[in-house]
């Protein structure tokens, strides 16, 4: 009895110093920042306009200097993209524009106005679902098994219980399955291919030669592709588009509007998804197979 | 009896002291003004299309606090802030600030019931942090990160990622290709022009 109240007692203590322990590290980790700022944030509510306009005088006479703190910097620099034809890029740009505006979007205006949200999001999933195989074979190039399982997994739940494809069981919480955002593009980037140059083409839109492969590749990894007659994989293609479309009009209207140069913002957009979704997929790599590892830059890749 | 709540009562003070801690954290400054905009946008008052100029007003004063508009304007010239004088780095943050509120403010307006998780945080340096969110919309989850600075005694946004993409990036390629052939006043008769448009 004795012995086991002072094991209880002992119990106590240690946990009591760990949480300290704990408790202390958090707060050293975090208050050099917070020590000062918690008495100015006041400052900053009482004379917010006062304070902004002190700062600014000081704070325009300094020089943009490019050092190790700017971390994103260097992001950006891997995320260029060179443009030796704009020429034929800018004219193929507005060809696609008004293609937006005068077919597709009206076209998906009127679908979305006799289709419910449910039912475009159901579609979404199916055809998303008949994308598998391009998915799972990128996977496994990138040596990702388990996306590549993730992916095989996803394909026959979603089939199976998801009719078909038309719903996402595999998703939910409970089993917790997301779809491996990936595709034979970021395959090449994976292994070091650069992008070479921006191309538009004409309906695909913003690429390059690297993924212009990724279109040719998943031609031949989408069964729709392989329906009969020859028409009938266009016409499924147009359907997927309009109806993803519907998904999401008014981005493209906003990236535009908010653009100096839409041309070049669009351009730059481009590059800076494909990168950072090369990157993602690097990162996940790197910490599943060991090696320098960013541990926690995992989970977020999907 | 009395030892037991001893024990109670200095944990209790322990959170005393880790809360202001936390507070000041980037996360929190960005989950505060997040949900300081969200609850102008829900606000029934402001609610009919009258209130458009109030619910702006409100907005202008939540992002004021909440952006850098220093750290950002000069993160999007780059190396070519170098090249403006005081007077044009003053006019182009001014300038910039009323081009981008044109530009999203009606894309912010039409949110209303779309919810925000807050996934991470990142520390980069002492100075330099990162907060994750996700807007989960009906159809669709959009990842919106936010990079902050910390400087003057606060950590305030400089740049905002949208689905992958750096907004201070986008606009300084933009910026590029037009300086890389004029000279800044050049650009910023481009931006005056803009505004006066809108």
């Amino acid at each position: 009895m004795n012995i086991s109240g002072r094991l209880s007692l002992a119990k106590y203590l240690a946990v009591a110093v760990m949480m300290t322990i704990f408790f202390v590290a958090v707060g050293v980790h975090a208050s050099p920042p917070a020590a000062e700022s918690s008495e100015l944030k006041i400052v900053l509510v009482s004379s917010e306009a006062a304070k902004a306009d002190a700062g600014k005088k000081s704070v325009l006479d300094e020089d943009y200097v490019e050092d190790d703190e700017y971390y994103d910097d260097e992001a950006a620099q891997k995320a260029k993209i060179s443009d030796p034809i704009e020429p034929f890029n800018r004219v193929m740009y507005h060809f696609n524009d008004k293609l937006y505006f005068w077919v597709l979007k009206p076209a998906a205006q009127g679908y979305k106005f006799v289709v419910p949200e449910v039912g475009r999001v159901s579609v979404r999933n199916f055809f998303s679902n008949l994308r598998t195989p391009t998915r799972f074979v990128s996977c496994l190039l990138q040596a990702d098994f388990n996306g590549a399982a993730t992916e095989a997994g996803r394909f026959a739940i979603n089939t199976i219980w998801g009719i078909g494809g038309l719903l996402d069981p595999s998703s939910g919480q409970e089993l917790n399955l997301k779809k491996q955002d990936t595709d034979l593009g970021q395959t090449l980037g994976f292994y070091g291919v650069g992008h070479g140059f921006y191309i538009v083409w004409p309906i695909f839109g913003p690429s390059s030669p690297r993924d212009s492969a990724d279109i040719v590749g998943d031609y031949f990894l989408y069964p729709v592709s392989y329906l009969d007659p020859f028409y009938v994989p266009w016409c499924v293609r147009a359907y997927e588009e309009v109806n993803s479309t519907s998904l999401r009009i008014g981005d493209y209207e906003s990236l535009k509007d908010a653009a100096i140069d839409p041309y070049i913002a669009i351009r730059d957009a481009y590059a800076q998804y494909r990168a950072n979704k090369v990157k993602q997929r690097k990162m996940k790599f790197e910490s599943f197979w060991g090696g320098q590892t960013k541990k926690g830059n995992v989970e977020k890749q999907d | 009896m009395q030892k037991k709540w001893t024990g109670f009562f200095s944990v209790l003070m322990l959170f005393i002291f880790i809360v202001p801690v936390y507070a000041a954290a980037p996360l929190a400054v960005v989950e505060t003004n997040v949900n300081k905009v969200l609850d102008v946008l829900r606000d029934p008052k402001l609610k009919a299309p009258a209130a458009k100029d109030a619910k702006t007003q409100r907005l202008r004063v939540i992002y004021k606090g909440m952006f850098n508009e220093v750290e950002f304007s000069r993160r999007t010239l780059g190396r070519n802030w170098n090249q403006f004088t005081p007077a044009q780095r003053a006019e182009f943050i001014e300038l910039f600030e009323q081009v981008l509120e044109k530009a999203y403010l009606d894309k912010i307006l039409s949110y209303t019931n779309e919810k925000i998780e807050y996934t991470r945080e990142i520390l980069h340096s002492d100075k330099q942090a990162e907060v994750q969110t996700k807007v989960v919309t009906s159809s669709q989850e959009i990842p919106i990160f936010y990079r902050l600075i910390f400087a003057d005694g606060s950590w305030r946004v400089y740049d905002v990622v949208v689905e992958n993409v750096s907004l201070v990036q986008n606009y300084r390629t933009q910026f590029n290709d037009i300086l890389a052939k004029n000279n800044p006043e050049h650009l910023l008769q481009i931006l005056r022009k803009r505004v006066k448009e809108q």
